[in-house]
């Protein structure tokens, strides 16, 4: 016999559980219809997908992404390092030293930061870099790209280090630790699986991005260029540009490039849970 | 000669007056007990002998501290702690270090042991003085949360002796653990007072009159009674002292 109270319990389990369906279904949807269409595409392109030039609308087959895979991984390469290092040592500086004025001053920009609209930092960085340089660059690219995603890394290893108890904390420096001491040695490995999800947010993120990068990195398909100066395509960009298209095969060539995308997220992502141990606290 | 010696000294935090005045004496290789009720400002002069008050916005310490043989306050903070180990009232073993790490750690930083062998040594010795050893000598490399509170515990005790301190400062380091680790660690405490000073405070009459050499009353952040703990027991002076020991404050 189940009593008025286990009633109760049964309802709202089973309301969390279907309103987190309802929440869910969008995302499920989502990477349902990436899968698809992005299946269909790779299988029709085969490895070529990875390695030949993207199609022209007149095209017989789908051709590739190269340029844009190249792009993409050399502007994450340059900006990834960058914009941890710079987040994680503000966060530290934000976390262990509040009341410092410069405290106080990176807080203020990296919350503001947040609230500029990626385009307008395309704009600034062409006004800085493309104009002066005379030319689109990956350089620029990156620029545009470290911009965007420090505020966010910033929030987010600010958030983790905030989250550790003050006790271990007060333990490292009791036993004569150095306040540098206690970062490295204590508060980093604690939440280095978090370190490592921030990492992987942030390299989702400048992937991912697009509109930093309409002005700056130059939408080059036509070859591959590894150079920080010439101009560059990167996978965000090949997809706002073909998926507008009204050719078919450049809509496919979106549809695989952006379950390559999400491949490449999801492949990181599980391979970091096997690595990095979880601390328990 | 003293091993701690606190003349006339204050502490403020912000414009909350939490010490006032308070005087202490702790002989070496005594176990010195500071009693008193929540929020009398116990823990708080722990934190000024080892500097960690520091830590705390707005603190501010007036007064003499000299803590064997250093102007506390004067000295290099990370210094100082070098000689002073610390347990705290919550288990606080370090979560990402093993339990060999986690004893390890203060022995290397504090150069008491460099090689591997050395550290062996200094990592069972410290075991088995927090009377932890048999324990835990066959999972040295588990984590922390696979202990008990109680071994959690003997644990951070370990890990403060590894320091091979001289003074080790206790801050009510049995209130979170069942009564059997706590008697495990008083005995730990009073078979290591040829080695060390024992600055202890607790609000427990019954651990005071079990462990304690001397005793220090603290009630509202001043001392209202101090002396040798057997004399304390029988004959208390204050009122504050007597309906502490009745326990009732």
């Amino acid at each position: 016999m189940y009593d008025w109270r286990h009633v109760k319990s049964k309802l709202f389990v089973g309301l969390v559980i279907a309103l987190s369906m309802v929440a869910l279904a969008p995302v499920f949807h989502l990477v349902a219809v990436i899968f698809v269409n992005g299946v269909s595409t790779l299988l029709e392109a085969g490895v070529g997908f990875f390695t030949e030039m993207p199609p022209t609308p007149l095209s017989r087959g789908l051709g590739g992404i190269a340029p844009s895979i190249v792009g993409s991984l050399l502007m994450t390469l340059l900006a990834l390092p960058a914009v941890v290092a710079i987040a994680l040592f503000a966060a530290i500086l934000t976390t262990e030293f509040p009341r410092s004025r410069l405290s106080l001053l990176v807080d203020v920009v990296a919350k503001s930061l947040t609230s500029v609209p990626t385009i307008a930092v395309s704009m600034i960085v062409y006004m800085l870099v493309v104009v002066p340089t005379k030319s689109f660059s990956s350089l620029a690219g990156t620029f545009a790209l470290v911009i965007v995603s420090l505020p966010y890394a910033y929030t987010y290893f600010s958030s983790i280090l905030r989250s550790i108890p003050a006790m271990y904390r007060e333990a490292a420096f009791s036993i004569a630790m150095t306040r540098w001491g206690v970062v490295t040695r204590v508060l980093v490995p604690i939440v280095a699986r978090g370190v490592v999800v921030g990492v992987l947010i942030t390299m989702a993120r400048i992937m991912g991005e697009t509109a930093a990068l309409l002005f700056t990195a130059g939408r080059y398909r036509a070859g591959l260029n590894v150079s920080l100066w010439g101009p560059v395509d990167a996978i965000p960009l090949l997809i706002f540009d073909f998926i507008l298209s009204p050719f078919d095969n450049l809509r496919r060539v979106a549809w695989g490039a952006t379950f390559v995308l999400l491949l490449s997220y999801m492949l990181v992502f599980f391979a970091t849970k096997l690595v990095v141990r979880e601390v328990k606290l | 000669m003293y091993a701690v010696k606190l003349e006339n000294v204050n502490l403020y935090i912000g414009s909350h007056h939490i010490l006032k005045n308070v005087s202490l004496k702790v002989p070496y290789n005594s176990v010195f007990v500071i009693m008193g009720p929540s929020g009398s400002g116990k823990t708080s002069i722990l934190r000024i002998i080892n500097r960690l008050i520091d830590l705390v916005d707005d603190a501010r310490v007036e007064g003499v501290v000299r803590v064997l043989g250093f102007d506390a306050l004067k000295t290099d903070q990370y210094e100082l702690r070098r000689y002073i180990g610390m347990v705290f009232q919550v288990p606080n073993p370090f979560p990402h270090l093993t339990i060999y790490d986690n004893v390890a750690i203060a022995a290397r930083i504090n150069g008491v042991a460099r090689t591997r062998s050395e550290l062996d040594e200094v990592v069972k010795w410290a075991l088995e003085k927090a009377m932890l050893w048999d324990e835990v000598k066959n999972r040295l490399h588990d984590y922390p949360h696979k202990l008990s509170g109680g071994q959690r515990q003997r644990l951070c005790l370990a890990r403060a002796l590894a320091m091979k301190p001289r003074l080790l400062l206790l801050d009510e380091p049995t209130t979170n653990i069942d009564p059997i680790n706590a008697r495990r660690l008083e005995e730990a405490v009073t078979s290591l007072k040829d080695e060390v000073t024992i600055l202890m405070v607790t609000h427990n009459p019954h651990q005071a009159a079990r462990v304690a050499d001397y005793i220090a009353v603290i009630y509202d952040g001043r001392i209202v009674e101090h002396g040798p703990a057997k004399h304390l027991f029988l004959h208390p002076s204050t009122e504050i002292t007597e309906r502490l020991l009745r326990g009732e404050l």
